[in-house]
C-alpha cells in the first residue's frame, strides 16, 4: 500500500466536522478579539503615531510636522517628570501595600461571627461606589485646617499639624492624598479577600488547629497561599489604578504645593486636556505604558514564576 | 485544542490587556464624545461655563424663548470640562453647540483654528445692537483677535480691592481710595496690611489679607495683577507688532512682583497656599481677613457665606471696595478677564446663535440679570458702559463706579497674553510661584529657570522665532474698529 493510498481514505473522513472542531473556538472568540482590537489597539496605535508628530491643538488643529523622538525627549526632560514619577511610584507601591494589609485585616475580621457583621459588610462597599472626584471634595473638607474632622482628630491626639494644613505642606500633602485613596479602596481589598477566604475549606483549617497551629501560622501557611492568586491579581489591578491617579490629586492639590503631589496621571491630564499638546501627551502615555508594563512584568515574574495563571 | 497553540497563554493575554487598558485609561479622556446631535430648526444649543453669570442668564432664558420662539437647550460645565468638550467637538468637526462660552485665553486658538466665526459682518449689519456701548477695553482684552470681533462679552471682570469697614474703623485706619491715585501704591497697600498684623478682631485672630496660592491658574490670575501693575512684560514684543515671543521674565519688575506676592502670602492664612479662586473669596466672607484684592465678581460673591449659596455671609454690609494700588511712576494696568459668547463654525444655525448672543449681551437682558433677586443679587459683570451709570442697578450694586474705573484701566492682553500655547506657560509660572511661596528659593534664580523653560516651550510650539504674520494689536486700533462697526 502506497502512502497515498493510506492517506486518501483519511482525507475523505468527515472533514467538515473536523474543520468546525478546529476553528469554532476562533470563530467564537473573534467578536471579542475584534472588539478589543478596535477599542483598545486602535487608540493605542493612534497615540503611538501621534507621539512622533508636533501636534498641539493650541497652535493648529492638525499635526504640523514629523519630529521623530522629540516628544519623548521633551517628556523625559520636562521639569516635573522626575518628581511626578517618584510621587507616582510612592503612591502606587505604598498605596497598594497599605490597602492590601488593611484590607486583609478587615477581611479576617469579617470572617468572625461578630454581631452586626452583615451591616458592616454592606457598609464596606460604600466608599468604592463614590466617584474619586467626590472623594476629593469630601477630603478637602475633612482636611480643612480651620475645622476639618481629620485635623481635629490629629489635634485631639496631640499630633502636629502644619500651619498651612495637611494639603498645604510639601511634607504632608502626598500622605494626605494617599490617605484619601486608602480610605476609598481598602474596602475593595477587604471584600475581595473576604470572598477568597470564604473559599478556603474549613476541613484544612480544622486539621491545622488539631495540629495546634497558631492563628498566625494558619494565616501565613494555609490561608494566604490558598488565596494567593486572587491577592496577586487584585494587588496588580490596584497598582495600575494608582499609577494613573489624577482625579483626587486634581481636586485636593492640583499637584502642589510645588511638585510634591504631582503624579504622571496629573501631568498627562495637564498636557492633554489643558495644554492640548497631543503629540507630547501621546509620548507621555507610551512612556507610562512602558513603565507600568515593565513593573507589572517583574511583579508577575516574581509572584508566579513559571506558573500558569 | 488549547489557545496556547496560537502562542498565546492566558498570562500573555492578560499582560497585553492590562497594558492596553492602562494606556486607554490614560489616553481615553482625549477621545471626546461625538455629539453631532440632530436638532430641530427651532432649537439653539448653548454650552456655557458655570460661572456666576450662568445662573441669572439661565433665569432669563424664558424671555428669549418667548421673544423669538426659539427653544434654548442650555448646558453648563466646569472650566476644564468645557474646554475639553469644545476642543474634542472642534477636532471631530461635530456640531456640538450653536453658542459657546469662550474664555479670553482661548480666543486666539479658536479663531486661528477656524473653530469660531468672526462676528464683524453680523455686527456691521445689525442696526440695534448698540455696539458703541461696549467698553472698548473689555472688547480689546476679551473679544478681539487680529482685528476680528470673535465674541461678545457676557461677563466682564476687572480686579479691585475689598476691605472690612468695621475693622478699619476699629483700628482707625483710613479706607483705601476709590480711585487710582499716585499715593495709592503697592507699598502703601502693603504697609496698610502690615498694620493689621498680629491683631485680633472680635476676639479672634485677624489675618491682614488672603491670596490665592494654588497652581497654576489661580495664583497666576492674582499674581499677574501685581506684575502688570509694576510694568512687567511677558514677551519682548506683544501685542504690538512685530511680535517677538522671547520671554522677559528676568526683568526687575518680575522680581519685585514675586517679592511683593511673597510678602502678601506671609500676611495671609498659611493654608492659602492651596487656595483656588473662590477659596480666597470665601475666606474673606468668613470675616477674619481685613483686606484683599480679587476679580470684581467677588464684590458681590462675598455677600454669600459660600460660593453661590445665597446665604448671607458675616461680612455682608460690612465691607467696602477700593481701587487697585499702582506702582509709583508706572501707568496703571488692571487685569481684565471674563466670559464671552461665540458662534462655532460647525454650527448649522449660526444666525440663531448670533440672535442668542445679541440678546444675552444686550443692555436689557444684562439689566434684568442684575435685578434678578435670587442668590442675593449676583450679577454686575457688565461689558456695557451704560449699565454702570444705571441708577436702579447702582442702588443694588453701590460699587459700580469703582468697578468701571478699574475696567477703563484694563488691558487683558498685557496681564495674561492670550497667545497660542499660553496654558503651558501658565503651568510653569504657576508652579514656580507656588514653590516660591512655600520655600526660601531665590526669586531671581527661579525666574531665570522659568525664562529658560518658557523659551523651550515657545520654541517647541514654533513661536520663537515667530514665523506667522504679526498684527499690531493696540487699544487705539480696537477703538477705531469699534467706531467703524458702530457707524456702519
Amino acid at each position: 500500500m502506497s502512502v497515498q493510498a493510506v492517506l486518501a481514505p483519511r482525507a475523505e473522513t468527515p472533514a467538515p466536522r473536523s474543520f468546525v472542531r478546529r476553528y469554532l473556538p476562533y470563530l467564537l472568540i473573534a467578536p471579542s478579539a475584534i472588539m478589543l482590537l478596535s477599542l483598545i489597539a486602535y487608540p493605542l496605535l493612534f497615540a503611538l503615531r501621534s507621539s512622533f508628530y508636533f501636534w498641539n491643538l493650541q497652535i493648529a488643529p492638525q499635526p504640523l510636522a514629523f519630529v521623530g523622538f522629540q516628544n519623548y525627549i521633551q517628556a523625559l526632560n520636562a521639569f516635573d517628570f522626575r518628581d511626578a514619577l517618584v510621587n507616582t511610584l510612592v503612591l502606587s507601591v505604598s498605596g497598594t501595600a497599605i490597602e492590601f494589609v488593611l484590607g486583609l485585616a478587615s477581611a479576617l475580621l469579617l470572617l468572625r461571627a461578630l454581631p452586626g457583621m452583615n451591616v458592616v459588610r454592606a457598609l464596606l462597599i460604600l466608599p468604592t461606589t463614590i466617584a474619586p472626584i467626590v472623594v476629593g471634595f469630601l477630603f478637602r473638607y475633612l482636611y480643612d485646617p480651620s475645622g476639618g474632622l481629620v485635623i481635629w482628630l490629629l489635634r485631639v491626639f496631640g499630633l502636629p499639624v502644619p500651619p498651612q494644613g495637611l494639603l498645604g505642606s510639601p511634607h504632608t500633602a502626598l500622605a494626605a492624598v494617599l490617605f484619601a485613596d486608602v480610605w476609598q479602596w481598602t474596602p475593595f481589598f477587604a471584600i475581595v479577600l473576604y470572598a477568597s477566604l470564604l473559599s478556603v475549606p474549613d476541613e484544612i483549617i480544622e486539621a491545622a488547629r488539631l495540629d495546634r497551629a497558631s492563628p498566625l501560622t494558619i494565616l501565613i501557611r494555609i490561608k494566604l497561599p490558598l488565596i494567593r492568586r486572587t491577592a496577586i491579581i487584585i494587588a496588580m489591578l490596584r497598582f495600575m489604578q494608582l499609577f494613573n491617579m489624577f482625579d483626587v490629586v486634581l481636586v485636593l492639590t492640583r499637584g502642589g504645593p510645588g511638585t510634591s503631589t504631582r503624579t504622571l496621571g496629573y501631568s498627562l491630564y495637564e498636557q492633554g486636556l489643558i495644554n492640548f499638546n497631543i503629540g507630547l501627551v501621546s509620548a507621555m502615555t507610551w512612556i507610562t505604558v512602558l513603565i507600568v508594563n515593565i513593573i507589572v512584568a517583574i511583579y508577575i515574574f516574581f509572584a508566579f514564576g513559571n506558573e500558569e495563571w | 485544542m488549547s489557545i496556547d497553540t496560537l502562542g498565546l497563554s492566558r498570562r500573555s493575554v492578560l499582560k497585553g490587556v492590562s497594558g492596553t487598558a492602562l494606556a486607554l485609561s490614560s489616553f481615553g479622556p482625549l477621545v471626546g464624545p461625538s455629539r453631532a446631535l440632530a436638532q430641530g430648526a427651532k432649537v439653539v444649543r448653548v454650552l456655557s461655563v458655570e460661572d456666576p453669570f450662568f445662573f441669572s442668564m439661565k433665569a432669563m432664558i424664558p424671555d428669549f424663548e418667548k421673544e423669538t420662539g426659539l427653544k434654548v437647550e442650555l448646558e453648563s460645565l466646569s472650566y476644564d470640562a468645557l474646554q475639553a468638550r469644545l476642543v474634542s467637538a472642534f477636532v471631530a468637526k461635530s456640531s456640538d453647540a450653536d453658542v459657546i462660552a469662550v474664555d479670553q485665553m482661548w480666543l486666539g486658538q479658536y479663531l486661528d483654528n477656524g473653530w469660531i466665526i468672526p462676528l464683524n459682518d453680523y455686527i456691521a449689519k445689525d442696526k440695534d445692537i448698540d455696539f458703541g456701548d461696549f467698553i472698548p477695553e473689555v472688547l480689546y482684552s476679551s473679544n478681539m483677535w487680529r482685528g476680528q470681533i470673535a465674541t461678545l462679552p457676557m461677563a466682564a471682570y476687572a480686579q479691585g480691592v475689598m476691605y472690612r469697614k468695621d475693622i478699619f474703623d476699629q483700628f482707625k485706619i483710613a479706607a483705601p481710595p476709590t480711585q487710582t491715585t499716585e499715593a495709592w501704591t503697592w507699598d502703601a497697600y502693603l504697609n496698610m496690611l502690615k498694620s493689621f498684623a498680629g491683631k485680633e478682631f472680635g476676639g479672634a485672630p485677624l489675618f491682614p489679607t488672603v491670596v490665592c496660592g494654588s497652581q497654576p491658574s489661580p495664583i497666576v490670575h492674582m499674581f499677574t495683577q501685581i506684575s502688570a501693575s509694576l510694568g512687567a512684560n511677558w514677551f519682548k514684543a506683544f501685542p504690538k507688532a512685530p511680535w517677538n515671543f522671547e520671554p522677559q521674565l528676568t526683568g526687575p519688575a518680575w522680581i519685585q512682583s514675586v517679592n511683593l506676592y511673597r510678602e502678601l502670602y506671609k500676611l495671609s492664612p498659611p493654608e492659602a497656599i492651596n487656595y483656588v479662586w473662590f477659596d480666597a473669596g470665601t475666606r474673606f466672607a468668613k470675616g477674619d481677613v481685613a483686606m484683599f484684592y480679587w476679580w470684581t465678581p467677588y464684590f458681590y460673591l462675598v455677600k454669600n457665606s459660600g460660593y453661590m449659596t445665597g446665604k448671607k455671609s458675616d461680612v455682608m454690609g460690612k465691607f467696602g471696595v477700593g481701587a487697585m494700588p499702582k506702582a509709583a511712576g508706572v501707568d496703571q494696568t488692571i487685569s481684565l478677564g471674563g466670559w464671552s459668547l461665540g458662534v462655532p463654525s460647525s454650527s448649522d444655525k449660526q444666525d440663531a446663535g448670533y440672535a442668542f448672543i445679541k440678546w444675552a449681551t444686550s443692555k436689557a437682558t444684562q439689566k434684568k440679570m442684575a435685578l434678578w433677586p435670587d442668590l442675593n443679587y449676583q450679577f454686575s459683570d457688565f461689558g456695557r458702559a451704560s449699565l454702570y451709570k444705571d441708577e436702579e442697578i447702582k442702588a443694588i450694586y453701590p460699587y459700580l463706579d469703582v468697578q468701571y474705573d478699574m475696567m477703563k484701566q484694563g488691558n487683558g492682553k498685557v496681564t495674561r497674553p492670550p497667545v497660542p500655547g499660553y496654558t503651558a506657560l501658565e503651568s510653569v509660572l504657576g508652579l514656580t510661584l507656588n514653590q516660591l511661596l512655600t520655600g526660601a528659593g531665590d526669586p531671581k534664580a527661579a525666574l531665570e529657570t522659568v525664562n529658560g523653560l518658557f523659551t523651550s516651550i515657545l520654541k517647541g510650539n514654533l513661536m520663537i522665532p515667530y514665523q506667522k504674520e504679526s498684527f499690531d494689536d493696540s487699544l487705539g486700533a480696537a477703538k477705531a474698529l469699534i467706531s467703524k462697526l458702530s457707524k456702519s
